[in-house]
């Protein structure tokens, strides 16, 4: 009978103990999205802002954008189109903690398919942020197709970022959160990735590709990279999800990796004959003037691709090429 | 040393059997260690029925029947009593134990693991291997592969949820998503459509202890059937001599109550599983285990002739009756099989191991229920809708020890055609509601896409012209890898679906 009266007396403490951790647990998740606002709301940096019309100031002489051109290698022209913008201790602080978000869509070929980021295009990036004084660089991706490690490797991703210094996450599917999508018009809340929302800040490295129903796949198409619910987005209209995500997940520098581009096939690729070499990397803290100088790459324009204008209708960048100051730089 | 002390051994060989057994599963498929299979290699029925039914000789069967027959014929059943993880599981399930002693309240039973043996190895001699999923490291390998690991990670992904909503606990599932992630634990949880039934078996097994201790080993197991008629002409044997005061005591102590007080407390070579449980409590050393050489005598509860005779005309029946069967000649619309496996011949190679099963990473490898009929119950066939077969991936084939599943290279594999792709038009997004959605074009991984999309103009339900963009197959180019039918959008049944190719 003792032996009962323990064991029950026991098992109603860890009831109890279980009971104050969830409460404690859902407590700390109720107050998380507001005091992340309050972070960022008044030094513009963090992941996310409240605001969708806050760009940050651009430092006297830099450019608003820069594209720089040349059959250098990638690692160079990364550095010179970031160098242009104001290089990267504009965006990177030292002790800041840093997410670089490639794009690494599946496990599939290697980086000359043009199917996933350019490793030495995100090692150059992991290197500046490294020297920069940078905390921690972490880079990572969520696969469609394949594993995590077997597309970091496959990407040649894994073994750029180990030499540049930095460390690739697996993203962890308990580490995603719902928070408010602050003006979304097709999606008011919805589950980010819990580290790219507390990371100082993000890097978003995406490669331009052909892809059916986005048209293109560009710097705000690869922050679908962050959410988990993907058939979410097509069955609330893609375009407009990709652009309330934007609204909320706004990372402090888009460099677009267009060293080589996927012109048909995309978004998975396999044929070298859809690939097409332009020794191209374009950078700009917008997101939105990134893509739309990416369109014409494909000989398209913004408003082509129905999530830039609609990023640019909802006010989180500037579509229009013509008012902005961009830097072209030829090797 | 003597037998007391390898008695004392004995229950850490049997927890490191079973942990290399639990490592063994959950690592299989990440990266080199030992071979997954590595206790089919030591496990004789499969080795012997798989290479009776595919008429031929493999490397790791060849292995399991030397191995596994060479150590009965030196040490007997210790296979049973001390490395199968079943035997041991047994050990530790809680058993019947009764105040007034009986040995075998079921001595007719034992002969059930005999005819069930010559069942399953006349069946393989005709080709047929259903029953191997009565073996009991192919019922356990399915049990924890499919139904205990999976539900396992799912605990342990719920406490971490839990846990990450503290701020003070994310160290520790940091750590965890750092270091096991992704190796150790999946990325995605896996799902199995048939895990509560697989459990249920495998509980059932066990629950049987209930009856008499080790129930299955003594009554059931066909790999005991097996160990034990070699065993009859093992080299060291359990013997009583005169100093024996016929205390009883080993007779309660035995798991598999061989030691008979009618017979002078002798035991049964085929049902001593070598445990030695006997050896401490014996109060004079009446016994001993010694080398004997003369065959074991036959005891009333052995099989006779005739009962083999009737249970191989049973195995002659059924695989007449499993020819017979549906799934014989017309195959079902969902029976897809791994990369390179089409064919009959695949169900006379599968032993039913089940490593395929884990080593998928998708876990769209699933034991099959309906698809393969009958006589392919719990053989792997792939649900695109809970995984699909991964582009980048040809790990069933490496690990299957039978090459049942042909060892393709990732470049054939890729051109292996297991299914095509068809669209459910009356579901699909763009053709049934006119809206756009193309989820399944995204994800087709051919360098020339299998699905293409055409724009055409449509009357919507309101009687406006439309323009949509709608998928098409084109089904020379599909390989039926069913990424199309794992992502697609709908809830519950997928819009475009593999079917047999």
């Amino acid at each position: 009978m003792i032996r009962h009266f323990d064991r029950r007396a026991f098992l109603k403490q860890v009831f109890v103990a279980s009971a104050a951790g969830a409460t404690l647990g859902l407590a700390g998740c109720r107050s998380q999205p507001a005091s992340q606002a309050a972070n960022s709301v008044p030094s513009g940096s963090g992941a996310v802002t409240e605001s969708p019309t806050t760009l940050p100031a651009i430092p006297a002489g830099s450019a608003y954008l820069a594209v720089a051109r040349g059959a250098i290698d990638a690692g160079e022209l990364t550095r010179r189109a970031i160098a242009a913008v104001g290089g990267i201790e504009r965006f990177v602080k030292p002790g800041a903690t840093v997410i670089v978000k490639p794009n690494i869509c599946n496990a599939y070929h290697g980086p000359e398919y043009a199917s996933t980021t350019n490793p030495d295009v995100v090692a150059a990036i992991v290197a500046l942020c490294k020297a920069a004084g940078a905390q921690s660089v972490r880079v990572m991706d969520f696969p469609f197709g394949g594993s995590p490690q077997a597309g970091y490797k496959m990407s040649g991703i894994a073994d750029a970022v180990a030499a540049a210094g930095g460390d690739m996450e697996v993203m962890s599917g308990v580490k995603y959160r719902e928070v408010p999508i602050t003006g979304g018009k097709a999606i008011q809340k919805w589950e980010v990735y819990g580290e790219i929302l507390d990371s100082d800040v993000v890097i978003n490295v995406p490669i331009a590709k052909q892809h059916g129903s986005a048209g293109l796949t560009l710097g705000m198409k690869n922050l679908m990279g962050i959410i988990q619910n993907r058939n979410g987005f097509h069955a609330r209209g893609l375009h407009q999800c990709i652009a309330d995500l934007s609204t909320t997940v706004r990372p402090q520098l888009t460099v677009i990796d267009a060293v080589r581009i996927l012109t048909a096939n995309g978004p998975t690729g396999g044929n070298l004959d859809d690939v097409k070499r332009l020794d191209t990397v374009i950078a700009s803290a917008d997101i939105v003037a990134a893509d739309a100088y990416a369109t014409t790459l494909f000989d398209l324009r913004p408003e082509d691709i129905p999530y830039i204008r609609l990023g640019s209708e909802m006010g989180i960048g500037q579509m229009d090429l013509k008012v902005i100051k961009i830097e072209e730089i030829a090797a | 040393m003597n037998a007391r002390t390898f008695r004392r051994v004995r229950p850490w060989v049997q927890l490191a059997a079973v942990l290399l057994f639990l490592v063994l599963i959950v690592r299989a498929g990440n990266g080199r260690f030992l071979p997954a299979d590595l206790f089919f290699r030591a496990d004789p029925l499969t080795g012997l029925a798989g290479m009776l039914a595919a008429e031929r000789v493999t490397a790791a069967l060849l292995i399991s029947v030397i191995l596994g027959i060479g150590l009965a014929l030196v040490l007997g059943r210790v296979w049973c009593g001390w490395l199968c993880p079943l035997g041991t599981l047994l050990d530790w399930t809680p058993s019947r134990r009764t105040r007034n002693f009986e040995p075998d309240p079921l001595p007719r039973l034992r002969s059930v693991k005999y005819l069930l043996l010559a069942f399953i190895l006349i069946a393989a001699l005709l080709g047929n291997l259903t029953l191997l999923i009565l073996d009991p490291i192919t019922l356990l390998y399915r049990a924890f592969a499919t139904a205990v690991w999976p539900a396992l990670v799912w605990l342990i992904t719920a406490a971490e949820r839990a846990m990450y909503a503290v701020p003070f606990l994310r160290g520790p599932v940091d750590f965890i998503e750092t270091n096991l992630r992704g190796t150790v634990l999946p990325v995605e949880q896996p799902l199995y459509g048939l895990n509560v039934l697989v459990a249920l078996v495998l509980v059932g097994v066990l629950a049987l202890n209930a009856i008499r201790s080790r129930f299955w080993c003594r009554y059931l197991c066909p790999l005991g059937g097996l160990l034990g008629l070699v065993s009859r002409v093992s080299w060291l044997r359990r013997t009583v001599s005169d100093s024996c005061i016929e205390c009883r005591r080993c007779a309660r102590a035995c798991p598999t109550g061989t030691i008979d007080p009618a017979r002078g407390f002798a035991s049964d070579p085929a049902e001593c599983i070598m445990c030695l449980d006997c050896a401490p409590v014996c109060a004079r050393a009446g016994q001993q285990f010694t080398p004997i050489l003369i065959p074991a005598p036959r005891l009333a509860y052995d099989p006779t002739r005739r009962q083999f005779l009737a249970a191989g005309a049973a195995a002659v029946a059924a695989v007449g009756l499993l020819g017979a069967e549906r799934a014989a000649g017309r195959p079902h619309l969902r029976l897809i099989r791994a990369p390179g496996a089409q064919g009959p011949e695949f169900l006379s190679q599968c032993i039913r191991c089940g490593v395929c099963l884990k080593v998928c990473p998708t876990a769209g490898l699933q034991p099959s229920f309906t698809e393969a009929g009958w006589s392919g119950v719990w053989s792997p066939v792939l649900a695109p809708r809970l995984g699909y077969c991964d582009y980048s991936c040809n790990a069933c084939g490496q690990a299957c020890p039978t090459g049942a599943i042909p060892k393709l290279t990732l470049e054939d594999k890729r051109l292996t055609v297991i299914g095509k792709a068809y669209i459910n038009i009356d579901r699909c997004i763009p053709w049934a509601d006119g809206r756009s959605c193309l989820v399944c074009e995204e994800m087709c991984p051919l360098p020339e896409k299998a699905i293409i999309l055409r724009d055409e103009q449509i009357i919507a339900p309101d009687g406006s012209a439309v323009e949509v963009r709608r998928p098409y197959v084109v089904r020379e180019r599909c390989i039926g890898c069913g990424i199309c039918e794992n992502k697609c959008p709908l809830v519950g049944e997928a819009a475009i679906r593999v079917e047999t190719a």
